[in-house]
């Protein structure tokens, strides 16, 4: 695998944000996130590491860490990140109430895309996707793009209550909403699992990295889930 | 043992927070003003990132239920003790019985009570910082009622007082030291400038997860869609309608506007003092500046605080 060209630049005086230059999706730059912030979360000078869709953001305490070490740190990670096999995962499966109630802007792709209800299922639960990262709240799972003809933009206005394993698509992203909250994404269905559940013992059914499938169930199936 | 008699606008218990889980969505959290929050539990002697309760623009009423010595800081909210004046920054005793309240937050916004031991709350990823988003931390997740009880542990006080100097200035006008975002070129050529001369206003959508602020109109250059990417307390986001937001200690662990400015660590502990119409100033700060700032502070108040540091 070749390195990507990036950029490293300060992110206010205890950050620096790795910046892959493109706009959309690029199997090889997540890759390539996932990798470096691997290697970093290794090493312990670190307080946050998150990796973005074209980015990764390295937080540490510059009085503790010198911004010249951790810009050497990065650089080597990035380095070492060139010759990074990808481990196989294992393929999470998240079963989806498609439509109804669940999916109410199942309509809306069905118009821009010229696609049954029955298509866009099995285009959008066809693919393998990879969690590329997680938040803005704790669940929501950001995925790798969805095929092409469901690419759809936001909501103008947000909902201002999303319900809790809502899945959606804004323009080539498709996601999962962790917890309830307010949000603009186009919803199709609903996942029965909670990706976030701080009573679990592991709360994070998910973390960036991961490989996921979603498989479409029935209305029934969904509540004996639950 | 510690009573909620009157919740006021907000109280909450918050420690230091949760560091190191903004990848799976979890912000920090902890006390919005750190450095108040931790001269509270100075000057009852615990250390400095023992639970306490961070009470919000004031109303807040608290019944004692055994003799303890406490400690208040922060916010100036006019406390009383069964309606005696009580200092701000300053350690006092009560008795079993006795009600301290804080009337409203002449200036600055969040007033923290410290009680010797702490306060219990249920842990979370090693904090009890509450984060009302997600319910987590705190009594079962959320905001403190009136008829609530804390259990505090039984723990030998050992009051301080804050020798001179090291006293934070309250103000209802935050200058916060600032650095360009990595967005910051992207603005219009006019908001580059506006950002770092005219103060911005807090607006009425000011909580611990940011603050919507009023001011010159900040706005990008060219119309753009970003693609979500993370975020830190303290950026600047810059929406397309040209009013900022300021993204605070319970804050989205990404966002998808361009990031215009990022306030510098040593000044982070400030923004939990902006309440709506609190006036808010930039000043630009130079990045090598800034790791000097950082280290002295620390340095000064790490010397009076074991451990802390910004």
């Amino acid at each position: 695998m070749s390195t990507k060209a990036y950029e490293i630049i300060p992110f206010g005086d205890s950050g620096y944000l790795v910046k892959f230059p493109i706009d959309t999706y690029s199997d090889v730059v997540t890759q390539q996130i996932h990798s470096v912030i691997g290697q970093l979360r290794a090493q312990s000078n670190w307080e946050e590491l998150v990796p973005g869709y074209n980015s990764l953001l390295a937080y540490f305490c510059p009085d503790k860490f010198s911004p010249a070490k951790a810009q050497s740190a990065l650089h080597q990670a990035l380095k070492l990140s060139a010759d990074h096999k990808p481990v196989d995962q294992k393929i999470i499966d998240i079963p989806v109430c498609y439509g109804g109630d669940f999916g109410p802007d199942m309509q809306a792709i069905e118009q821009s895309s010229g696609l049954s209800e029955a298509e866009i299922i099995s285009l959008h639960s066809q693919q393998i996707y990879t969690v590329c990262m997680m938040g803005f709240v704790p669940g929501f799972t950001f995925l790798s793009a969805a095929p092409e003809q469901l690419h759809h933009n936001r909501h103008e206005t947000p909902r201002t209550v999303v319900p809790a394993g809502s899945v959606g698509i804004a323009g080539w992203q498709t996601g999962i909403y962790g917890i309830e909250s307010p949000g603009g994404w186009q919803l199709i269905g609903r996942t029965p699992y909670a990706i976030f559940d701080p009573d679990r013992k592991n709360p994070f059914l998910l973390e960036a990295g991961n490989q996921v499938r979603f498989v479409s169930i029935s209305a029934r199936a969904f509540e004996t889930v639950k | 043992m510690i009573e909620i008699r009157q919740p006021g606008t907000r109280v909450t218990i918050q420690d230091a927070g949760r560091p190191g889980y903004r990848h799976l969505g979890i912000p920090k959290s902890g006390a919005a003003d750190k450095l108040s929050f931790a001269l509270a539990n100075f000057m009852v002697g615990n250390p400095w990132n023992t639970p306490a309760l961070e009470c919000v623009l004031g109303g807040q009423h608290f019944k004692f239920h055994k003799d303890l010595t406490v400690a208040i800081a922060g916010a100036e909210m006019w406390a009383q003790v069964n309606g005696q004046n009580v200092e701000n920054f300053s350690s006092f005793k009560v008795r079993a019985g006795d009600i301290l309240t804080f009337s409203f937050a002449r200036i600055g916004c969040r007033a923290y009570l410290a009680l010797p031991g702490g306060v219990e709350g249920s842990e979370f990823l090693g904090s009890v910082s509450t984060y009302l988003q997600a319910g987590l931390g705190g009594l079962q997740g959320r905001a403190l009622q009136a008829r609530d009880t804390l259990k505090s542990p039984d723990v030998k006080p050992q009051a301080r007082t804050i020798p001179k100097g090291y006293k934070p200035l309250m103000s209802n006008h935050v200058v916060l030291r600032a650095v360009e975002g990595p967005e910051f070129y992207d603005l219009s050529l006019d908001s580059q400038r506006h950002l770092f001369v005219n103060p911005f206003r807090a607006t009425q959508n000011t909580n611990r997860m940011g603050a919507r602020l009023k001011g010159n109109l900040v706005q990008p250059k060219v119309a753009h869609s970003m693609t979500s990417s993370p975020l830190l307390p303290g950026t600047l986001q810059c929406p397309p309608d040209g009013q900022p937001i300021l993204a605070m200690a319970d804050g989205h662990c990404t966002g998808g506007y361009y990031r215009g400015l990022q306030v510098i660590r040593a000044d982070l502990w400030q923004m939990g003092q902006i309440k709506p119409g609190t006036r808010i100033s930039f000043r630009r700060s130079i990045g090598e500046d800034a790791h000097e700032v950082l280290s002295r502070r620390n340095v000064f108040y790490g010397s009076l605080m074991e451990g802390f540091s910004f």
